[in-house]
């Protein structure tokens, strides 16, 4: 038994108890409920940006500064609201630059020119050569020395501040789920034998209907029950893949899986192709914190974007046309079979996440009710 | 032949001892009698704000110490305040309808007729019996001088109803003698005092209309009117509230308004859970002895009880129920909980603020469970040692050994440790845990020579203890009289006998307590010249 497994046994030995009645060798297999509390784009940021040689990419408004003269400037009204008017639809004939992003010309946007990442080898292949599931793009190495690393997602948005950890996009969406319980992921790990080694289980993500459960100080607390969102007694997300549990961490097979999301007013079913989740099994605090890879849609990425406030460029610092140019540039995962232009991004996501207990529709109940009662209409997107 | 065996068992039951009961009293209403008075008189809709003078406890209940209980300035002018704040409440809102027969809005003139109907009316109700010519005409009076100052026969009427709130016939229980027909030189309550016992006894708020007429009419000092009564009362909704009435107290909930838990080390007891405890352990109590009628020991070692989202996080089981809602919980049955001693409520009630305490849980169930005191620490307990961050000694069994080998600590350590270090498995907050700083927990203990390794043993060692039940019989009587049972061995053994024979059942002995003659009982006091109803508004 290595260090870390032993280490592994004693943090695991209450939850044991807590979640296997008994030490009968023909036990029932265990349920394990999670529900994750925060979500983010896995950015490795460095204390000097050494990552973007040519620091931050500028904001919309910076861009649009730079097309305009002193004089120019000074003619538009003064008025805020109409200058931003002006920012966001500077597109030739008056377009919106963030709905039409190839109205205009800005410059290129500035990427992850750095050596390391998280993330792992989505496409086992070292090399970052075009493969037949595959666009060819340069390979990062892992903050371990492991290398092939793929992660355009970080090339792409790894240089846009507000994407940052200290950026307000992620971290809005973050506080925008825990307080609305939009958006919730609920990740239930069934058939588990053995909490440390298992060689066998199954994880299914659904949608949560309801309020997260918090402390005083706003923090999400482990241990709460939650509903899954239904229709008919169906969940409206269900997707399962197969996995296995090593020395009490998770680690799922790639699969093509539907996760909610929630944040900055925007609802995405989003899709992520090829996932892989490895998580550690949670110790008696029945907090934890875990990573997902996978490939994520160019145009489901671009739509978020894209469907934020006019204000947000602005005020958080980046523009539309140049991530639209580059997320299409950097796209390395499933080629388009026509154009062969790849489609999706290969990324890495950090998650925290705690234990919970998922409440499925019971049959009785479905009589009387066709869906989740209590569950907003908004929220069913 | 069943019949005649059935008959046969009933009369050949011991009858009840006589025994001569101790002086009567008088009692200060607690804050619960008080709400339910203001709800039941004037309606569900009148909020009484305000705070009440702390409770006295005494001999373990606050309704014994409800007779020491005196009211200070202070709780005067709160009294005085809510009074006016509900007769103003009363007089402008909804609950109008209970001035009738001077309901009408806007008058201005006094109406002496009127007036008197309400005050005679209200009184009774407030004072638990007809006022006296005296106490109307009083009363009458004031309402007239205040609409006469401020023209206007509402404010009066508003004047006069917060005079009776704050009169001592309200606020005090005074029991009232008078000389037993029955019996030469003996006295006993009157029917007003006796109805009010009864029904402070088994619902917790003042007789009912029924109950008053019976009081009126005299047919409740009939034996047969009593146990009507009583078969009645014990058959109502309310007796659910007399029921909890006598838990809060005996397990003194009231210490919740002032607990405290570090809400960083237990983040999942929040207000919410600090609610739906003390109602988890109630409900689960009324639904054990009255719902279902079982052995009240049965309560040490039932795994059954009710569970909200919000409690369900810190026993971490899953709850179905949505927020706000309840739902009927059975813990599995190698759950090491067991028992209302294993609930949050009384795990958490009897801890520290950031950690568990073996200490405080054996002496709550010495106290609470089994009547036998114990004594606080000495003043100059030294507990650096306990206390000590840096200690070599892991678990709380460590830490108690090793402070317990001061013989000036011993003696009482020895009698509540071996109790609480079998709950240690449940933290401060009362959630479950292996370990304390990675040392794995031993819940060994024994109490009263019942060995056990678990807290699922000391539950059984609980619901087998002699203690157990004489403690429950000697409280509830306590309870309901504001007398202890410690001078009428007698009586004491009889009930001891018939509750054992019941199969412990509550309702059985509530029913046997509240329809005897003891219960009533009173013996001469020492009048020094006064009437006990002078005394006690004096």
């Amino acid at each position: 038994m290595t260090p870390r497994t032993l280490k592994t046994v004693l943090l695991l030995a209450p939850l044991l108890t807590l979640t296997t009645p008994s030490n009968d060798a023909y036990a029932e297999p265990q349920t394990l409920g999670f529900v994750v509390t925060k979500w983010n784009t896995a950015m490795h940021e460095t204390r000097f940006m050494d990552e973007c040689p040519e620091g931050p990419t500028p904001g919309n408004w910076e861009i649009w500064e730079s097309t305009v003269t002193p004089e120019e400037r000074r003619s538009y009204p003064e008025a805020l609201i109409t200058q931003v008017r002006h920012v966001n639809y500077r597109g030739p004939n008056g377009e919106d630059i963030c709905a039409e992003p190839t109205s205009v010309v800005d410059p290129p946007l500035k990427i992850v020119e750095g050596k390391y990442s998280y993330g792992i080898d989505l496409d086992n292949n070292e090399d970052g050569q075009a493969t037949p599931k595959t666009c060819t793009h340069k390979n990062f190495a892992g903050l371990n020395g492991e290398n092939g690393i793929d992660n355009q997602m970080y090339r792409l948005m790894g240089c846009v501040e507000a994407w940052r950890s200290y950026g307000h996009i992620e971290s809005n969406a973050n506080s925008h789920r825990v307080s609305s319980g939009l958006g919730m992921i609920l990740m239930e790990v069934t058939g588990v034998d053995d909490l440390l080694n298992d060689d066998s289980v199954k994880v299914i993500f659904y949608r949560g209907v309801g309020s997260f459960t918090l402390d005083s100080k706003g923090e999400v607390l482990p241990f709460a029950s939650y509903e899954i969102d239904h229709e008919n007694g169906e969940p409206r997300y269900n997707d399962m893949v197969s996995g296995k549990i090593v020395d009490g961490v998770l680690k799922t097979v790639a699969a093509d899986v539907h996760i909610p999301h929630y944040g900055n007013y925007q609802y995405l079913r989003q899709l992520i192709q090829d996932m892989q989740v490895d998580m550690e099994l949670p110790t008696e605090s029945g907090k934890t914190s875990g990573m997902v890879y996978g490939y994520y849609g160019v145009e489901q990425f671009y739509s978020y974007v894209r469907g934020m406030l006019t204000s947000f460029p602005n005020r958080h610092k980046f523009s539309c046309p140049p991530i639209y140019v580059a997320a299409h540039e950097l796209a390395d995962g499933h080629p388009d079979p026509e154009s062969g232009e790849c489609t999706t991004l290969s990324s890495a996501f950090k998650f925290n996440a705690v234990r919970a207990f998922i409440n499925h529709p019971e049959p009785e109940k479905l009589a009387s009710t066709s869906d989740s009662s209590g569950a907003l209409a908004i929220n069913r997107r | 032949m069943i019949g005649a065996c059935l008959i046969c068992l009933s009369a050949c039951e011991p009858s009840e001892p006589i025994t001569e009961g101790p002086p009567p009293d008088v009692r200060r209403l607690t804050e619960d009698q008080y709400r339910n008075i203001i709800s039941d008189v004037f309606g569900a809709s009148i909020v009484v704000g305000g705070r009440f003078d702390t409770p006295v406890r005494t001999e373990g209940l606050q309704a014994v110490g409800a007779r020491n209980a005196t009211v200070t300035a202070a709780a005067l002018s709160q009294y005085d305040e809510m009074a006016r704040s509900i007769s103003r409440q009363v007089m402008s809102g909804p609950s109008r309808q209970f001035m009738a027969p001077c309901a009408a809005t806007g008058q201005v003139e006094f109406d002496e007729h009127c007036t008197t109907q309400l005050v005679t009316k209200i009184g009774r109700l407030l004072f638990r019996r007809p006022m006296t010519d005296r106490e109307i005409s009083d009363r009458v009076g004031v309402v007239r001088e205040t609409t006469q100052r401020l023209n206007d026969f509402s404010e009066g009427l508003s004047t006069g109803l917060a005079s009776l709130l704050v009169s001592p016939q309200f606020l005090f229980v005074a029991d009232v003698v008078e000389d037993d027909p029955n019996e030469s030189n003996a006295l006993r309550l009157n029917a007003f005092s006796k109805a009010t016992r009864l029904s402070f006894f088994l619902w917790n708020r003042s007789p009912d209309k029924r109950l008053l007429e019976a009081a009126e009419s005299g047919e409740l000092h009939s034996e047969d009117s009593l146990e009507s009564h009583v078969e009645r009362m014990m058959a109502s909704p309310l007796l659910k509230a007399g029921v909890r009435a006598f838990f809060t107290d005996l397990l003194e909930f009231s210490e919740f308004d002032f607990l405290e838990k570090d809400s960083l080390i237990y983040p999942a007891f929040g207000a919410g859970a600090v609610r739906d405890a003390q109602e988890q352990t109630l409900r689960t109590i009324t639904d054990h002895v009255i719902t279902k009628n079982r052995d009240y020991r049965d309560l040490f070692t039932t795994r059954d009880t009710f569970m909200t989202s919000t409690l369900g996080m810190v026993y971490r089981v899953q709850v179905k129920a949505r927020p706000g809602t309840w739902e009927p919980y059975q813990f599995a049955s190698d759950d090491p909980r067991i028992g209302i001693q294993g609930h949050l409520s009384f795990l958490a009630l009897n801890s520290h603020p950031g950690r568990s305490s073996p200490t405080l849980r054996g002496k709550a169930i010495r106290n609470m469970l089994l009547c036998q005191q114990v004594p606080d620490p000495p003043p100059d307990v030294d507990f650096s040692g306990f206390n000590d961050p840096n200690s070599p000694s892991k678990t709380a069994r460590e830490r108690l050994t090793a402070h317990s080998t001061s013989a000036a600590c011993a003696g009482c350590h020895r009698i509540t440790d071996p109790i609480g270090l079998a709950l240690e498995k449940f933290d401060g907050a009362g959630q479950f845990r292996q370990t304390e700083n990675d040392a794995l927990i031993d819940t060994s203990g024994d109490l009263d020579g019942i060995a056990y390794t678990d807290s699922a043993g000391l539950g059984l060692a609980l619901h087998d203890n002699p203690a157990t039940t004489k403690c429950l019989i000697n409280r509830l009587y306590a309870y309901g009289s504001g007398n202890n049972l410690s001078s009428r061995n007698e009586w004491m053994a009889y009930l001891e006998d018939r509750f054992s024979a019941d199969g412990y059942r509550i309702m059985s002995l509530m029913k046997r307590i509240s329809a005897s003659k003891t219960f009533y009982a009173v013996s001469a006091p020492d009048m020094s010249g006064q009437t006990i109803e002078t005394a006690a508004v004096q």
